[in-house]
């Protein structure tokens, strides 16, 4: 792997460079948070620093929240003939990129799944570095430093930035980059210690003090503790958690008729295990009908299901439960909880 | 194409704007025309064939007169499948907002005294469903154009619609606001049908719950927090009675009786 240096003032040029490659997506102020958008224009492109979490994650550019997964006639079904556009998405975190890669591994292992494929396929991530808030806990969750899943990635030295070439193709935006001069190879000596004090920086920045130590067991056996109750009467089952989680999956699928045509669409929509009819089945049986059933299934998915599948637990430390559930049910609190019973 | 379905629709007390939202489908208002020989639809038409029997009818708007009443009953004569069509017809809206709060009858001298009416005798204002069985529904205040359509079409075809059993939050969510109810702003987003796709928390205004009362509304949970966000209990409560009709009515002494 190759690092080079990358100068701040040369912003406006890294968007003409990142342009030829796609459409270009970063985090954009909404209300008093982010949120990924297009950017148009170099004079909208910048590092956000302040943007610590979009209320939406990733997730958003890779499965849309609802799309035509099929069309069918009286003929039959047919994949929509549409073009997915190349994305390049800058001012990916850590655990962002830590989502991906699990998405990765829950999309494309035992079953591919098209419709990511086609787009995951389609995007380059553009990595920067951050500084954690009071809700992060990626160093929690291991996922405070990437190792793999970004095509750039720009760690921020105050001066400069450190550009870190992860993939093939993250290397041809950089060659393009260094015909137009923003990227060169004249990295100043103490470049190792600034970086590590970076690092030094960066784990010592790390305010939440929650505590996953031994949870995945503790899930195990907490399986029938009193508190999941508790955590059911006050859940308000708004569905926000699953939306917000980089990790979560879940969706349905129905098909839409057009009116008075002989024709429609097969629709797939994000959808939530903290809905009620997520677990309805046919003969009107619902194997989750308590709101307590639904939280445990999330926890259990969260930080115990996963690492059976794929190695790693399914949460990423990105705080989005944390700052979003209304009632404060989030994997802070619920480590809380399992922690009590465990002690 | 003389074995289309017949449709005929119409109105009780409410806004009409349940009606009006169909001819708000402008682009696909010819594919329904199509779709449908249209027996009925007084805000549209001046042919209408009121004795008619229907395949479909759609009926808008709260039952608050013996009138009414006995009009219901005939159309229920007529109808194959009768839908409610918006919310007065499915839960009374802000018709049914004093339900429960003392008798109906001392509330009605307070307000109209000893005026006489014309327009036939007054009842308690009751969703359609209290007095005639109800096959399908179609949500909303008004309903949306996307949700109107898809259900049109399933009833059209034969069958019933469904509708993803979700709150406001979800479509909330997908317009990428941060939850209001964290902001300190009252919010019954989460109480709510969704299907509207959160106009109102989107413009940072809480959401006022007029598509109903959703399936597993948690009021307890709900009353609690804006408690502890500093609202006064009687202004939640009044909050949660202005569109929830008879549903909320039945709950109100238990949520007094949990914030005690």
């Amino acid at each position: 792997m190759r690092v080079l240096k990358f100068e701040k003032k040369n912003t406006n040029k890294l968007f003409d460079v990142l342009s030829k490659f796609g459409e270009v997506w970063a985090p954009v102020p909404k209300g008093e948070s982010y949120s990924y958008q297009r950017i148009e224009s170099s004079k909208d492109f910048a590092f956000t620093d302040g943007c610590t979490r979009t209320v939406l994650p990733e997730k958003k550019l890779l499965i849309p929240q609802k799309f035509s997964t099929l069309n069918f006639n009286s003929k039959g079904y047919e994949k929509p003939d549409e073009e997915i556009p190349a994305k390049i998405v800058f001012g990916i975190h850590n655990c962002g990129i830590s989502a991906i890669n699990i998405l990765d591994e829950f999309y494309t292992t035992d079953y591919i799944d098209a419709d990511y494929k086609q787009r995951r396929n389609k995007m380059i991530i553009i990595g920067t570095s951050c500084m954690p808030d009071e809700h992060c806990f990626c160093d929690k969750t291991n996922t405070n430093i990437v190792e793999k899943g970004y095509d750039i990635f720009f760690t921020d030295l105050n001066d400069y930035y450190l550009v870190w070439i992860g993939t093939s193709k993250g290397y041809d935006i950089v060659r393009v980059g260094q015909n137009m001069g923003i990227f060169n190879e004249d990295i100043p000596k103490d470049v190792s210690e600034r970086f590590s004090k970076f690092r030094k920086e960066k784990s010592e920045a790390f305010m939440n003090d929650v505590d996953l130590e031994g949870v995945t067991d503790l899930m195990e056996l907490s399986h029938d503790a009193d508190f999941w109750k508790e955590l059911g009467d006050k859940c308000l089952a708004c569905g926000q958690c699953t939306m917000v989680c980089p990790t979560c999956t879940c969706y349905n699928i129905i098909e839409e008729n057009t009116l008075n045509k002989d024709a429609g669409t097969r629709e797939r929509y994000w959808d939530s295990c903290m809905f009620k009819d997520f677990s309805l089945t046919a003969g009107d049986h619902n194997f989750r009908a308590a709101k307590s059933e639904r939280l445990k299934l999330w926890y259990t998915h969260k930080l115990k299901a996963f690492i059976g599948h794929f190695g790693v637990p399914s949460c990423v430390g990105c705080g989005r439960c944390i700052v979003t559930c209304p009632v404060d049910i989030n994997i802070k609190t619920v480590a809380e909880r399992l922690k009590k019973k465990g002690a | 194409m003389n074995n289309k379905p017949t449709l005929g629709i119409y109105g009780f007390t409410g806004c009409a704007g349940c009606q009006l939202a169909i001819l708000d489908c402008e682009e696909q208002l010819v594919d329904l025309f199509e779709a449908a020989d249209i027996k009925v639809f007084y805000e549209a038409m001046s042919n209408n064939d009121d004795e008619a029997e229907v395949d479909i009818a759609l009926v808008e708007g709260s039952i608050n007169t013996e009138t009414q009443k006995e009009e219901l009953l005939e159309i229920r004569k007529k109808a194959k499948i009768l839908v409610a069509f918006g919310s007065c017809a499915n839960y009374g809206c802000i018709q049914t907002m004093a339900y429960g709060d003392g008798k109906w009858e001392e509330r009605f001298k307070k307000v109209y005294g000893d005026m006489k009416f014309t327009v036939g005798k007054a009842i308690e204002p009751q969703p359609i469903g209290k007095f005639v069985k109800v096959d399908a529904t179609i949500p909303g205040c008004p309903p949306s154009t996307q949700q109107m359509l898809m259900a049109f079409t399933k009833l059209l075809n034969g069958y019933m619609p469904v509708y993803p059993n979700a709150p406001v939050c979800l479509e909330c969510k997908l317009n990428e606001n941060e939850c209001l109810l964290n902001k300190g702003i009252m919010c019954l987003g989460p109480l709510t049908k969704g299907g509207c796709t959160a106009p109102c928390p989107t413009h940072n205004t809480g959401c006022v719950g007029c598509w109903g009362i959703i399936d597993e509304a948690n009021h307890t949970s709900e009353l609690k927090l804006l408690i502890e966000k500093g609202y006064k209990k009687e202004d939640i409560i009044r909050k949660f009675r202005i569109f929830g009709g008879n549903n909320i009515a039945e709950k109100i002494d238990e949520l007094l009786e949990v914030v005690k």
